[in-house]
């Protein structure tokens, strides 16, 4: 093994003197030195961000796991309320069964009685309405319930956002418009859901356009 | 010619409230028999079992979407003719053009009234 001394001498007064020398031995271990310290740094940031990436990595899924937990929820209160209007609707149906049974059969004095029969019971049908009615009201609560849940996933999403933003200015420089690239479901499902705020039509406009097809 | 009131009908949607909204209403319009599936493959499964006179769908299902069924329908010799209603919370004029060249006989924007709905069946069956 050739020593460092001689080496230095006779490798610098090479690289010296010409150009297209190839880099000394000295230099060599200096850019090793800066690779081994770039790659130490490297490691002390992923080791960093392990906590965040795990974190985010339970994160996601349970947050998914919650938004569908919305669509369960959201569909049992619209079920409950539809079946208190159905209970309204057959009561309403029934009374104006005994309206009609009324003005058919009750035509003299005599039927005095069975008019003020008909009567209660037609009170009573009306009053059997108000706990359906009262029972609708508060089941729609279950919107408080879906905003709140909604709250903290928002939160939660915010904060799984930020934690990979911070990955991304850490390991590189983040180009603009590099999701366009690919942007998959994802992608799809987000401008559909900024179409159905901005370029919606309604139904006048579905039928004009029906109209033009020649749909009368 | 007039809806007939007895023919099967066949709403399809992947949300159970959505087919309950629909039933009802078509209920309410006369409509005595009713069957539901859950998305567009389920119902040509139905539609090719047995004979239906109407169908009423949603465009967004997961397995296979309305627009797919339509053309499905529209392609097969048994099920061309039957009636297509497309019920949908897809609001933009390329889908309402899309499901018209796919042969849809008439189309309904989610939120909607009964008395929308009544208005496209009588059209779809009062030609």
């Amino acid at each position: 093994m050739i020593p460092r001394s001689s080496l230095n001498g006779s490798s610098l007064s090479a690289s010296a003197g010409s150009d297209d020398a190839a880099p000394s031995e000295a230099q060599l271990y200096e850019q090793l030195g800066e690779l081994a310290r770039f790659i130490d740094t490297t490691l002390k940031t992923i080791t960093q961000f392990s906590d965040p990436m795990s974190e985010t990595t339970e994160q996601l899924p349970q947050a998914a796991t919650h938004l569908r937990d919305l669509k369960k929820l959201t569909e049992e209160g619209t079920h409950r309320i539809m079946q208190l209007v159905e209970a309204v609707e057959n009561n309403r149906v029934n009374m104006l069964a005994r309206l009609d049974d009324a003005a058919r059969t009750l035509t003299g004095p005599a039927d005095a009685a069975r008019f003020t029969d008909t009567l209660n019971a037609l009170r009573k049908n009306l009053e059997a309405d108000e706990k359906p009615l009262v029972d609708i009201i508060t089941t729609l609560a279950f919107q408080d319930l879906v905003a709140q849940r909604v709250n903290k996933l928002v939160t939660i999403i915010d904060e799984v956002e930020h934690k990979l933003l911070q990955l991304v200015v850490v390991f590189g420089p983040y180009k603009k418009g590099a999701a366009l690239a690919d942007p998959g479901k994802a992608g799809d499902m987000l401008k559909q859901l900024d179409a159905s705020k901005t370029t919606a039509m309604d139904q006048n406009l579905a039928d004009e356009i029906l109209k033009q097809f020649g749909f009368n | 010619m007039p809806a007939d009131l007895n023919m099967k009908v066949l709403v399809v949607d992947d949300m159970s409230t959505m087919r309950r909204i629909v039933k009802n209403i078509l209920k309410q319009l006369g409509f005595v028999n009713l069957e539901e599936a859950e998305n567009g493959e389920q119902a040509l499964t139905k539609l090719r079992a047995e004979p239906f006179g109407f169908v009423v769908s949603d465009w967004n299902m997961p397995v296979m979407q309305g627009i797919e069924m339509l053309r499905a329908i529209r392609a097969d010799e048994q099920l061309k003719h039957i009636p297509v209603l497309m019920v949908t919370a897809e609001a933009q004029k390329e889908n309402l053009i899309e499901a018209i060249q796919a042969g849809v006989n008439n189309y309904v924007v989610k939120p909607f009234t009964a008395e929308t709905m009544q208005e496209k069946i009588n059209k779809i069956f009062n030609k």
